[in-house]
């Protein structure tokens, strides 16, 4: 029988199903029609007609894609949870501003994203007008691709023997469709699964991933560019044609890509605890290397523009920078990365689907290459030694250099994966390689070297000539100029040692190069292109590349701990500066001189899921009595939603030559929640009932224990607390707390007993300079919500300003307040409220309560309100709206019989300290510049091409 | 033979050589005894002893801790580590210490911890296998 469901929307689904069937269709239908229009290209009409066939395809694919786009955000923006893509990413908590994040976070969304950017460089191509024939091998190609992305969302399963085959996973699915759980089988689950939404993983919930993904993405789209280009010019056998209008697309992959790299570099630094831009995890490094094959790509593409030789390697590298590709999305989605890397996509069943894809292209790169390689053509004439051209090659083979070294460590969980298959075939030991235990030592031991070698080619070809055939003429000036650069560079690099403190000569020497490279570079720009800036686009890339070596130097080499305590480690035997603690401790409110800084941990406070540390950073001169310089970190942490656990996130502040980068970490029982149930077994509650405003000298179980007094002042219904994240229809109520200890000092602290749907939780309050924690025990609700007719209560009618005396405290109505917000009850916007103000004087103290009344449809619900510290209580019972009076309940109790139940526990533990780890990070700016420039160049270049072809 | 074919074969060997280098950091650990005879610093990889006691009191110290570790060949040593205690430390599987011997304490200033959640599958395939 069929469930007639309520509250879902199933238009989404419809219009979203839909999409996808028609988005992979049409990319079928469009890859087909410019397939055949470029096999019929001898028969113009024939041909034509096939590629608007072609085009109007590919225009409704694009539109379909788009149509999918929207309906997903649709049930997000909406919360739409009947949706299991918006259950699985967004929650009621989620701002607005992190939905983008929200859709990328799944598979299927970056699929979507990746699509969109395709279909977007597509329509590109095909609007710009088909001058030289290029439009129909190009897009045959490009929609044959987005066959295969289309098909990753599909979401089609069917039977395959005993197997079931899955084929894509539908973004458009409903929660109940996806899984099977009981609770679908009422038609009502969606009112009972409320609250259930996964929401955003904290770590993405950050400005970067809004930016970051869809750049990324853009670039790993725009590579699919000259990978197109490439397969038309061998398909078309119009070899070499291509180079010249593919140049353009190679340059704006290479700024795009790159940017998208380098954003990730800045959220790591911004929101991770590592202190880093770069950690080697597989997924960075898979996005790296096809960038330097493309990269690679792009010098041999100049290269063969400029002399004709390297065409066959243009075609290769462009070829192999999509492989890439598709090799790194395999390695982040299929989920065989595991625990290698810290965030690669988990499992989804669509390993095989993804290792198709790629050998469909492998396969098909390999046909095309081996069968038109004879015919690319390539100079008989050798290039010569001294000739640009013969270098820039070499650099590009030092690009690969670098990409198969990262690559062959990367690689590892496939090599166990491709053995294990073997070793049941052929029943040897299943292999378990291990990525290196210190990926960061491990990659940087050969990527130094080729920093140095593509430092020093391209500072030493710079100023080669292409097609050198007399070197001999060209040999003086050649050596001048460099003779210039290599001195210059030497000087610079001796200054820049005395900041940068590289002791081990390969650091000497990549330094060198780093400086050489930016030195050789202003110089080129300088003496042969100030009749022709606009052709700067090869050196600013340069100069930026060796600014990043030198950033990366000084950032990396430089780092300084200023967290330590040099005091801490006097007279440890064997001191060492490495083993120098990078970690200080900070009590609040106790200044802490660290390095050159003075550092003081002086607050803590809760927002939503976020908890922050305030710490305040003195910079002193040498005799650490003049403030030079001061300002405030936030290090924080992220609350998680199911386990308690706090993770760390830093604060870092900015200046143009470095930064202060902060990360704290609290006490182990208040990271994690399993840790304090541990402290709390362990220490010995003594349960007391305490009257308000009544003073109380426990007696010392423990004599470390200094005397203290303690009074409970009164109860707080709106109380706050640092591990208390308010949620919709808490009850919370808080015990106000003075300690007084034997010198007189007073301590105040609020213990939090919170009732949250059925559960009562309590919050502790610890007095670190007494060592004694507090509880505010269960039974306060009962006290407190003491049922009306246990009170004994009095009318009184009033009109506003009127006043009453009873057993000589007077209670005045000093104001009717519209405007109530009555203390640990919820209101909803249709309420009607009325609050009374009331003043009761007491001897010569004032109190004030203002108990409401609230009109709820046509129901009235009297809000009582009390001062505990009287034991009066104060119900509105009526209201005479003809003269203006209202109904005024009083119960009176004596406060001394109002208990407050509390439980005290000695020697708690220190909550009132952080761990911090503080660093100066010189010349962090250096490497963004850098790549920044290098992008500015790649598009200055790109430019200058467009112009050109 | 053109010489850019001779510098493309010497780049090819330097990459060989390179990469039978980076082959060997494919994860050999060192062990207790071997580090009371070297020198230099080792990485040693072995199981926290449980049973017996982490000792970690910032209040103290910020960066120290002081626990029991096994190494692989069974040797069992007390470690002490100069850093914070790392989050969920006690739950690990398998602790990588980097540092030296000093006396018949293994002083370390690295440490890297693999955590039981990255075992899940294996753990779940040993159960599938037991029942069967």
């Amino acid at each position: 029988m069929d469930i007639q469901y309520i509250g879902e929307n199933l238009v989404p689904r419809t219009i979203g199903h839909l999409g996808i069937v028609l988005s992979f269709v049409s990319a079928l239908l469009a890859s087909i029609s410019y397939f055949i229009s470029t096999q019929k290209r001898e028969n113009q009409p024939l041909s034509n007609s096939w590629r608007s066939l072609g085009r109007w395809s590919f225009g409704v694919h694009g539109v379909a894609v788009l149509s999918i786009i929207a309906m997903i955000f649709y049930v997000m923006i909406n919360k739409r949870y009947e949706y299991f893509y918006a259950h699985s990413h967004v929650d009621d908590h989620l701002e607005f501003r992190y939905i983008f994040a929200a859709f990328w976070e799944g598979q299927e969304g970056s699929f979507l994203l990746w699509m969109f950017w395709h279909v977007g460089l597509g329509a590109w191509i095909i609007l710009r007008g088909d001058k030289n024939a290029w439009e129909s091998p190009v897009i045959a190609t490009l929609a044959s691709v987005q066959v295969f992305l289309s098909s990753m969302i599909l979401g089609l399963h069917f039977g395959w023997g005993e197997h079931i085959i899955k084929w894509g996973s539908n973004p458009i699915l409903l929660l109940r469709e996806a899984n099977d759980a009981p609770i679908f089988a009422q038609a009502d689950y969606l009112e009972k699964i409320k609250g259930s939404a996964k929401g955003l993983n904290a770590l993405l919930q950050n400005y970067w991933m809004t930016i970051h993904p869809p750049t990324l993405f853009l670039g790993f789209a725009s590579t699919t560019i000259p990978f197109c280009f490439a397969v038309a010019g061998l398909w078309t056998k119009r070899y070499t044609e291509w180079l010249r209008p593919a140049l353009p697309y190679a340059l704006f992959s290479g700024a795009i890509l790159g940017t998208g790299i380098m954003m990730g570099g800045m959220w790591a630094y911004e929101a991770l605890s590592f202190n880093g831009y770069w950690a080697w995890d597989p997924v960075e490094n898979m996005s790296l290397v096809p960038w330097l094959v493309l990269v690679a790509g792009i010098h041999t593409h100049l290269v063969a523009r400029a002399t004709g030789h390297s065409v066959r390697a243009t075609a290769v590298f462009y070829i192999l920078t999509f492989l890439m590709v598709l090799y790194s999305t395999f390695l982040t989605r299929s989920g065989i990365l595991g625990d290698t890397s810290a965030h690669a996509f988990t499992e989804m069943g669509l390993e095989w689907q993804l290792v198709l894809f790629q050998m469909f292209y492998v396969v098909l790169s390999a046909f095309l290459l081996i069968k038109h390689y004879k015919h690319i053509p390539n100079p008989v004439k050798e290039e010569a030694v001294a000739s640009k051209e013969f270098w820039m090659f070499i650099g590009s083979l030092v690009f690969i250099l670098s990409v198969v070294f990262i690559t062959f460590t990367t690689s590892i969980p496939v090599y166990n994966k491709v053995l294990g298959y073997f070793s049941e075939i052929f029943h040897f030991k299943k292999p378990n390689f291990t990525a290196p235990l210190d990926p960061v030592a491990h990659y940087n031991k050969t990527q130094l070297w080729i920093g140095i070698f593509m430092g020093l080619i391209s500072a030493f070809a710079q100023f080669l000539r292409f097609k050198e055939f007399n070197f001999t003429s060209y040999k003086t000036p050649y050596l001048k100029n460099m003779g210039i650069a290599v001195a210059l560079s030497a000087v610079l690099t001796g200054l820049g040692l005395t900041w940068i403190e590289a002791t081990a000569w390969q650091y000497k020497l990549l330094l060198f190069a780093g400086v050489l490279v930016l030195v050789a570079n202003i110089q080129y720009a300088v003496t042969f292109l100030k009749n022709n800036p606009k052709a700067s686009g090869s050196a600013v890339s340069h100069v930026g590349f060796g600014l990043l070596i030198v950033g990366i130097m000084a950032s990396g080499i430089n780092k300084n701990w200023i967290s330590s305590n040099p005091f801490a480690m006097e007279g440890l035997v064997n001191f060492d500066k490495e083993q120098m603690g990078k970690y200080v401790l900070l009590m609040k409110g106790t200044p802490l001189r660290i390095k050159d800084y003075e550092v003081t941990y002086t607050g803590d406070t809760s927002h939503n899921n976020q908890r922050f540390v305030t710490v305040d950073f003195k910079r002193k001169d040498k005799d650490f009595k003049t403030t030079l310089d001061s300002f405030t970190t936030h290090p924080y942490f992220i609350v998680d939603k199911k386990t308690g656990k706090l993770t760390q996130n830093p604060d870092t502040k900015h200046y143009w030559n470095f930064d202060v980068f902060s990360i704290a970490n609290l006490p182990a029982g208040e990271i994690d929640p399993e840790t304090a149930r541990k402290e709390e077994d362990s220490l010995k509650y003594i349960h007391y009932d305490l009257a308000i405003n009544e003073s109380f000298k426990p007696t010392n179980q423990d004599k470390l224990t200094p005397q203290y007094s303690i009074k409970i002042e009164g109860i707080d219904k709106n109380p706050t607390h640092p591990k208390y994240v308010p949620e919709e229809k808490d009850v919370a109520l808080g015990v106000k707390m003075v300690l007084t200890d034997e010198k007189g000092r007073e301590f105040r602290a609020m213990p939090l007993v919170l009732l949250r749907g059925e559960n009562i939780y309590q919050l502790p309050a610890t007095v670190n300079e007494i060592g004694v924690r507090l509880h505010a025990e269960a039974e306060l609700f009962d006290k407190l919500f003491m049922p009306e007719k246990e009170l004994k209560f009095q009318s009184y009618t009033l009109k506003e300003g009127g006043s009453v005396t009873i057993n000589g405290k007077t209670v005045t109505i000093a104001g009717v307040n519209p405007n109530a917000v009555p203390k640990g009850f919820k209101v909803e916007a249709s309420d009607l409220k009325l609050g009374l103000q009331l003043n009761v004087k007491a001897g010569d103290k004032t109190y004030q309560a203002e108990p409401t009344y609230i009109i709820r449809g046509n129901s009235p619900i009297p809000v009582r309100d009390e001062i505990e510290a009287l034991g009066m209580h104060f119900v509105v019972s009526k209201i005479n709206p003809n003269d203006k009076t209202f109904v005024l309940e009083i119960a009176e109790r004596d406060p001394k019989t109002m208990k407050i139940p509390i439980a005290i526990a000695e020697n708690a533990p220190k909550t009132d300290y952080i761990i911090l780890e503080a660093t100066v990070n010189p010349g962090i700016n250096y490497v963004w510049a850098g790549c920044i420039m290098m992008m500015i160049g790649l598009a200055m270049a790109m430019f200058y091409r467009i112009k050109q072809s | 033979m053109k010489t850019i074919h001779i510098v493309a074969l010497i780049t090819i060997a330097i990459g060989i050589a390179a990469l039978t280098m980076q082959a060997k950091d494919v994860a050999t650990y060192s062990n207790f005894s071997e580090a009371q005879k070297s020198t230099d610093k080792v990485k040693v990889a072995g199981k926290l002893v449980k049973s017996k006691p982490i000792t970690y009191d910032p209040v103290k110290d910020p960066n120290q801790v002081s626990f029991y570790l096994t190494d692989q060949k069974g040797q069992e040593v007390f470690v002490h580590l100069l850093k914070p205690k790392p989050q969920d430390f006690e739950l690990s599987e398998q602790v990588v210490v980097t540092g030296e011997m000093k006396g018949e304490v293994f002083v370390a200033n690295e440490v890297l911890m693999k955590c039981p959640s990255k075992y899940k599958d294996e753990e779940i395939y040993m159960k599938k296998n037991k029942k069967e």
